[in-house]
């Protein structure tokens, strides 16, 4: 009676409700929101250790692009001076084909000058030259004006220089400010691998271990020592850390002489004094024997 | 791809559609087995419920009018009269079978009041037996679908992780695509099973709450009967 009505409503309900689960219950797929990617460069030691001081974001130099140089300008083109013939054909053609070489604009600083050899001589007849215009190699881009120079006494230093249009790097207009790669604490030159095995080498060879402390492979001592930029010591020896042992005070003499015996140490690059200036050399019978 | 084309074989659903119903249809048959049966239980448990809640109000509702009644000063020889036409439940049945117990005594051929008393208390705590009965019945099954509902739901959830594993190394393909539905058609079976545990287990607690409470107030009318009756059989004794 009365229960019959109750599950005819519950019934009901349930039915409500599953129909309304299945319409609202369906899985919507997730949305990915693409990640922004980090970009990491994979370098190697040595890259690291030459990594420069520069800006982090700086473009990669390309090695196929010509980069661009340091200074950009040309400098002022002297009037073409008119040269004995006779005297200096093969001179001359040398110079034809260095022009020819030159005639892609950029690449100043890598760009030998042949000519520079022959800055310093002087031209004996550059005015008797002037009388018979020489005519100008063919490949040459045309200079109109330079084609029959006009004697100007006041520019017979001109005439003297015999130099190509050039650039000259100290007095660019233009300088190239992009800075290069490399991170803001990165130095330049860091102690080389190479470096710290040949003053290892060095100085084992110098050192003389006293009789008895070779057994003891617990010893060690540790020395601070600044050098001049000559590979020479500025200061020290000075101990920093030693072991307690009775062979300590014979140990760490030991290891002074060492270090005093081998100066100077030109194994010691001067472009990198920075790294090396001041270091500690640390000194255990075990290591060196091995 | 090989593996892909048997993971659309084992699994056809595979990644398409996620709604209730494909769920229930792609599930294995133990599964939809136990969804089946705790759905059912589901409606019986609100089916008990809507009726259980019905009946508490009405025999809440008729135990406060016929209190209002009984002590408004009526003679009880009228309110027994209107009450006795029809079967009552609750207090007023507890009143009429007292009442019934009463006049018998005195409308016989001869008086019996020795025993009246303890015989018109009998018949309370019978006719309140009788009622507490009639309140409690169908609440023992809220109870077990409270407390086993989940365990079952629980059931057919494993039963249909192991069936998707199954479907997996069937297809030799773990990605999430192949798994997914499996699982989620698994996760649904325990789903039914909390749906239609935990409105029981509530609605027991609270149902088993309003039976103690109507059971008092009945012990409570009838100690307060029986004493006016009691109170009767001396003076008239």
């Amino acid at each position: 009676m009365q229960m019959k009505t109750a599950s005819v409503i519950s019934t009901g309900l349930h039915i409500l409700v599953l129909a309304w689960a299945t319409v609202s219950f369906t899985g919507k797929s997730f949305e990915v929101t693409p990640a922004e990617s980090l970009p990491v460069d994979l370098i190697s030691e040595k890259d690291f250790s030459e990594m420069t001081k520069g800006v982090k974001e700086a473009p990669k130099p390309k090695p196929k692009e010509v980069q661009k140089p340091v200074v950009e300008k040309v400098a002022e083109t002297p009037p073409k001076p008119v040269e004995d013939l006779k005297s200096k054909v093969v001179e001359n053609k040398k110079e034809v084909a260095v022009n020819k070489e030159a005639t892609p604009p950029p690449e100043p600083e890598t760009k030998p000058d042949p000519i520079k050899d022959k800055l310093e001589k002087p031209d004996p007849k550059p005015a008797e030259a002037k009388a018979e215009p020489q005519p100008l190699p063919p490949k040459r881009p045309p200079r109109p004006k330079h084609k029959e120079p006009k004697f100007d006494p006041t520019k017979i230093s001109a005439l003297l220089d015999k130099r190509d249009p050039t650039r000259a790097a100290a007095t660019g207009s233009e300088i190239n400010k992009t800075p290069s790669l490399g991170s803001a604490t990165g130095q330049a030159a860091r102690l080389s691998q190479s470096e710290i095995d040949a003053l290892r080498q060095r100085i084992t060879q110098c050192w003389t271990i006293p009789a008895g402390a070779a057994d003891a492979s617990d010893l060690k001592v540790v020395f601070r020592v600044m050098f001049r930029r000559d590979g020479t010591i500025e200061r020290g020896p000075d101990p920093v850390e030693g072991s307690a042992s009775p062979f300590g005070p014979a140990f760490a003499d030991s290891g002074r002489r060492a270090i005093l015996q081998c100066q100077p140490y030109t194994m010691l690059r001067p472009e990198h004094y920075d790294s090396w200036k001041d270091i500690e050399i640390g000194f255990k019978p075990s290591d060196m024997f091995r | 791809m090989n593996s892909a084309g048997v993971a659309q074989s084992v699994l056809p659903m595979a990644s398409s559609d996620l709604s209730l119903l494909t769920l229930f249809l792609h599930a294995h048959w133990v599964v939809k087995g136990v969804i089946l049966g705790l759905l059912s239980c589901s409606i019986w448990v609100w089916a008990i419920v809507i009726d259980k809640s019905m009946l508490y109000r009405r025999s809440r509702s008729d135990m406060d009018r016929f209190e209002t009644a009984f002590w408004s000063g009526q003679s009880l020889d009228e309110l027994y009269r209107t009450l006795a036409a029809k079967p009552a439940h609750s207090m007023p049945g507890l009143f009429v079978a007292a009442m019934r117990e009463w006049k018998r005594s005195f409308e016989g051929p001869q008086r019996s009041f020795a025993g009246l008393q303890m015989r018109i208390e009998k018949v309370m705590q019978v006719s309140i037996a009788r009622e507490i009965e009639r309140l409690e019945s169908r609440l023992l099954v809220l109870a077990t679908i409270g407390s086993a509902g989940p365990f079952v739901g629980l059931f057919g959830t494993v039963w249909g992780i192991m069936s998707s594993f199954q479907s997996i190394a069937a297809s030799k393909n773990t990605s999430l695509a192949v798994v997914a539905p499996g699982i989620a058609e698994a996760l649904f079976a325990t789903a039914i099973g909390l749906v239609a545990a935990i409105p029981a287990t509530i609605f027991y607690n609270k149902f088993s709450g309003d039976v103690n409470k109507q059971a008092q107030r009945l012990e409570g009318f009838a100690d307060e009967f029986a004493a006016i009756l009691s109170r009767q059989i001396d003076e008239r004794g």
